[in-house]
């Protein structure tokens, strides 16, 4: 399949440095979406991550998933999955934004702070129904 | 704090030898005649007691975080981005950037060496803008500064010795310094205020940045030096 060039849309206003509007959200799970402007479709990236960190840092808290383990599956998902998202599902050229290791560090620190913040409170509170139910006086 | 019940000779001895009360006691006699209620509830009580403390204090942690990254954007506000100076060298520094970045990505090995001596120049001025930003954000930050040292001096003294989170995970041994300071015990899972707070600034101070529009773009990020790596280095086809 040839990459990343599709049908040319006209050009939309993008809220400065970061914020996306609606309009772009709905571009996003279409494979067939033109991103003409960069740091638009690197935002998305940025966004899906924080979206990413979260679900997970709950889920592993929840579960719980302990030790490394935890953490080394948090980065090969969180890469993993944004990977299959730009390379296979929109086919976009990673030449174009600098190459899969820029594609791969958007972002990806933010969302690492932010899954250890949600595993830490999720654990905490499954720790607090263990403490509870799991170890009778 | 223990209910107050009449005691007669048979608690008062239990208390004598347990230690703080029956409520407290580990003693686990019950005494003929005396009214205590067993242990066991007292124990999970307490436990719940502070597992919900924890669970606040971790809530509490993560407000607080966004409070402050709030108030740190409001002080930049009031003192850098709303002057004219600062706009107007973060469009140049902007403008600059986005035009070094095209240039470099549309220039061979073989261009001229005009061409190289005009994007080492144009770099160098784009250092001065980047240099120039900076100077301005300075008054920001030391507002910042001084303020943050006042409440974090404030928060650590709230929450010194208080365990707000568990980890799932024992920290690595240099990092538990931080993950379990001014902590009791051995436990290395036990989660400090200052480490909590600085998970949810790194992760929390970004996102709002970036939601209020107020991140810097991401090609003069580059060029001044991002996390990750140095600057691009300057007049690459020299």
């Amino acid at each position: 399949m040839s990459g990343g060039r599709r049908k040319e849309e006209p050009p939309q206003p993008q809220l400065a440095n970061g914020a996306l509007r609606v309009s772009v959200w709905s571009k996003v799970l279409r494979s067939d979406a033109a991103w003409e402007d960069k740091d638009e479709f690197l935002d998305v990236i940025y966004w899906f991550r924080q979206i990413i960190a979260v679900v997970l840092g709950v889920i592993w808290g929840v579960l719980p998933l302990r030790g490394f383990l935890g953490i080394a599956g948090f980065c090969l998902i969180n890469a993993g999955v944004l990977y299959l998202y730009f390379s296979n599902y929109l086919q976009i050229d990673e030449e174009e934004y600098g190459g899969t290791w820029e594609l791969t560090k958007e972002g990806f620190m933010t969302s690492f702070a932010l899954f250890m913040v949600c595993v830490a409170d999720s654990f905490t509170v499954g720790h607090l129904d263990h403490l509870l139910h799991g170890h009778p006086l | 704090v223990p209910r107050k019940r009449k005691r007669g000779l048979s608690v008062g001895v239990g208390v004598s030898l347990g230690g703080r009360g029956v409520w407290g006691s580990g003693f686990r006699f019950a005494f003929a005649g005396s009214r205590a209620r067993p242990p066991r509830r007292v124990g999970v009580r307490g436990r719940r007691g502070a597992m919900s403390t924890m669970f606040a204090d971790t809530l509490l942690i993560v407000f607080i975080s966004v409070c402050t990254a709030l108030l740190a954007e409001g002080i930049t506000w009031v003192l850098v981005y709303r002057t004219d100076k600062y706009k107007r060298l973060k469009a140049e520094v902007e403008k600059q950037s986005k035009k070094l970045e095209k240039k470099k990505e549309t220039i061979t090995e073989s261009a001229g060496r005009q061409q190289k001596k005009k994007i080492e120049r144009q770099e160098e001025k784009l250092k001065n803008n980047n240099r120039d930003l900076s100077m301005v954000r300075m008054k920001s930050m030391f507002a910042i500064g001084f303020c943050f040292t006042a409440l974090m001096g404030m928060f650590n003294s709230i929450f010194d010795g208080r365990v707000v989170a568990k980890l799932p995970f024992t920290p690595l041994s240099y990092i538990q310094g931080l993950s379990h300071r001014n902590l009791l015990g051995d436990d290395t899972t036990d989660c400090s205020f200052i480490f909590l707070y600085i998970l949810c600034t790194m992760s929390i101070r970004q996102n709002i940045q970036k939601i209020l529009g107020l991140a810097p773009s991401r090609a003069a990020t580059k060029q001044a030096g991002g996390f990750l790596g140095p600057p691009p280095p300057s007049g690459k086809f020299s």
